[in-house]
């Protein structure tokens, strides 16, 4: 049984068709790469798993239950993170104080457990995530760069033990080394397993790491195949010519 | 980074240029060093001038505390909505309505005790009210508030008309908000307290976390899960409910509520909170600068009575804090978006 499946999808703004009879499926412990040139429905498909859009028709199920995501929360508890290209920190807080949004250790008045978060925040970013110049959970994210932010957000993503992240291009501001490290990470976290999802159009670096890619063009699938099965040549002539 | 916590660990005793940066790049730690530097000043020239710069002749201390706590308490209320990402320009107006509700309450024969609960509620639920129409039809809340100013300016005209209320509470309601315990007036002690409960709430407390995330990026914070417009309805609410407060402050000080008295005092409010460090796009901030922004305008503005300047320096003075406040904050914000 898969570990996230995706049913006859449908998805329609308006008069505009986003997503058509889209289904695909990732399995546990696996690196999916999801491509796709500009406008194939990549974000509409991450928006829709994690549960910011609702699919029109056909649905979504993790280990076989059907789910209905109506919100972040609701995909977030079912195991999924998704993480952005404008990743969702806020500059203005400390990485500690990002690591717990929404999810804070406090207590039962509400009150900030600040050394508890502070702790598992260092924690955390010295043995899951291991992203050099990050020194302390008290910096500021805002004075992180793109690479480091990504870090962050995987770190908040492991320790809250999500099974799925989804990451939506997240090679697309970073550095060569950054991407290298973020790349590195997918594949210790496929180690430990958790699944991956990384939407990209970079094919070089979905080939580098993923198991099966799952092509898109028009908002729908064209193409769905193992690594072993296919070459980057054929995966580049269905991104292009479809 | 890990040069200097190493530099520290071989001499912890730090030269004055190390102590002086940890200072600046502290949250509110600019405001911090300016205010120590005025109140070293006046205070070595208190000591110097004693008939001269009465600064700190009893008389001027219990003026101070008097006027500090209204301007501080709009402040603290304006302030939080500011890191939340709105603005409130009602608050003045929203001041004089609930204090006149207030007296007239009192007028006819309500006990204090419960025309005050009132005129909070009054506060709060116009504060919801701003926050309902900015986020229900996404309009900048500064249109809101604006229209907001005039519209409770006109209805304190209309419910009153443009005479004075007398209020004349019980003695105890009298003692609690403008009485002096240990030489130290009440209003003032009110306004330490507050400072302090709205520094735990923003600092400390889960709520106040979600207002720094929700003003410092909306995407962000409602992607992870924070209801950002229920915070932003809290805020605009907490910033009503403290105009109506610093309202019962002045209106038991005085003894009477003048309907044009609060014209400008939102702008005061807004000035102190920039002046603390607080930015006008939200998400930054500290109480701490809230605290030292109201102080600060009330030390100069003291400074210049006692030597009898002319009014209109006093306007110049505010003017020119709040540009070099925000050329600073400004740098500030600049060095934060660039890395």
């Amino acid at each position: 049984m898969s570990l996230l499946e995706l049913h006859n999808i449908n998805k329609t703004f308006g008069p505009l068709k986003a997503l058509t009879d889209l289904s695909f499926e990732v399995g546990h412990s696996e690196v999916v790469g999801l491509l796709g040139d500009n406008g194939a429905g990549k974000s509409t498909t991450v928006n829709m798993i994690s549960g910011i859009h609702q699919p029109s028709s056909g649905y979504i199920s993790v280990d076989g239950q059907r789910q209905t995501f109506a919100n972040r929360r609701d995909s977030a508890e079912a195991g999924i993170e998704t993480i952005y290209q404008n990743t969702a920190l806020v500059d203005c807080l400390s990485i500690s104080r990002n690591i717990f949004l929404g999810r804070e250790l406090t207590d039962r008045f509400g009150f900030l457990d600040l050394k508890k978060m502070r702790e598992i925040a260092m924690q955390v970013l010295e043995s899951a995530v291991h992203i050099s110049g990050i020194d302390s959970p008290d910096k500021l994210v805002g004075d992180l760069s793109g690479g480091q932010k990504q870090a962050v957000a995987i770190a908040r993503a492991v320790f809250f033990k999500r099974r799925v992240l989804l990451l939506d291009e997240p090679t697309s501001a970073l550095s060569v080394r950054e991407t290298e490290a973020l790349l590195n990470q997918v594949l210790k976290l496929k180690a430990e397993g958790v699944s991956s999802v990384l939407v990209t159009h970079n094919l070089y670096h979905a080939y580098q790491v993923c198991d099966r890619f799952v092509i898109m063009s028009h908002g729908t699938k064209v193409f769905d195949v193992a690594k072993a099965d296919t070459t980057i040549e054929e995966l580049t002539q269905h991104v292009v010519l479809t | 980074m890990t040069d200097m916590t190493h530099d520290r660990a071989v001499a912890p005793r730090r030269s004055a240029g190390e102590w002086l940066h940890s200072l600046l790049s502290m949250p509110a730690g600019a405001i911090l060093l300016v205010f120590i530097v005025v109140q070293l000043a006046c205070i070595i020239a208190g000591l110097l001038f004693p008939d001269d710069f009465r600064y700190l002749s009893s008389a001027n201390m219990g003026i101070m505390m008097r006027s500090v706590p209204v301007l501080g308490c709009l402040a603290l209320g304006a302030g939080v909505l500011m890191i939340a990402g709105e603005f409130d320009l009602s608050i003045g107006s929203v001041y004089t309505l609930t204090a006149i509700i207030m007296a007239m309450l009192v007028g006819a024969g309500v006990d204090a005790f419960l025309a005050a609960p009132v005129g909070l509620l009054v506060g709060a639920v116009i504060g919801l009210g701003n926050g309902f129409l900015t986020l229900r039809f996404h309009l900048p809340s500064f249109i809101v508030t604006l229209g907001g100013l005039l519209f409770w300016r006109g209805a304190v005209l209309l419910i009153n008309g443009a005479v004075q209320v007398r209020f004349d509470p019980n003695p105890v309601f009298n003692a609690l908000f403008s009485g002096t315990i240990f030489g130290i007036n009440a209003a003032f002690i009110w306004f330490i307290a507050l400072c302090l409960i709205f520094w735990a709430l923003l600092h400390r407390h889960r709520l106040g976390n979600h207002i720094f995330a929700t003003g410092g990026n909306r995407a962000a914070a409602t992607a992870i899960g924070v209801n950002t417009g229920r915070i932003k309805m809290i805020a605009f609410a907490i910033a009503g409910f403290m105009a109506a407060f610093a309202g019962i402050l002045a209106t038991t000080r005085v003894g009477s509520v003048q309907p044009g008295q609060g014209a400008g005092l939102e702008l005061q409010a807004i000035a102190a909170c920039v002046i603390g460090g607080l930015s006008l796009r939200g998400g930054r901030g500290s109480i701490l600068g809230v605290f030292l922004g109201v102080m600060l305008i009330f030390t100069i503005t003291d400074v210049l009575l006692l030597m009898r300047a002319p009014g209109f320096y006093l306007d110049m003075f505010i003017a020119t804090l709040i540009v070099a406040a925000s050329i600073f904050n400004h740098g500030l914000d600049r060095r934060g978006a660039e890395s």
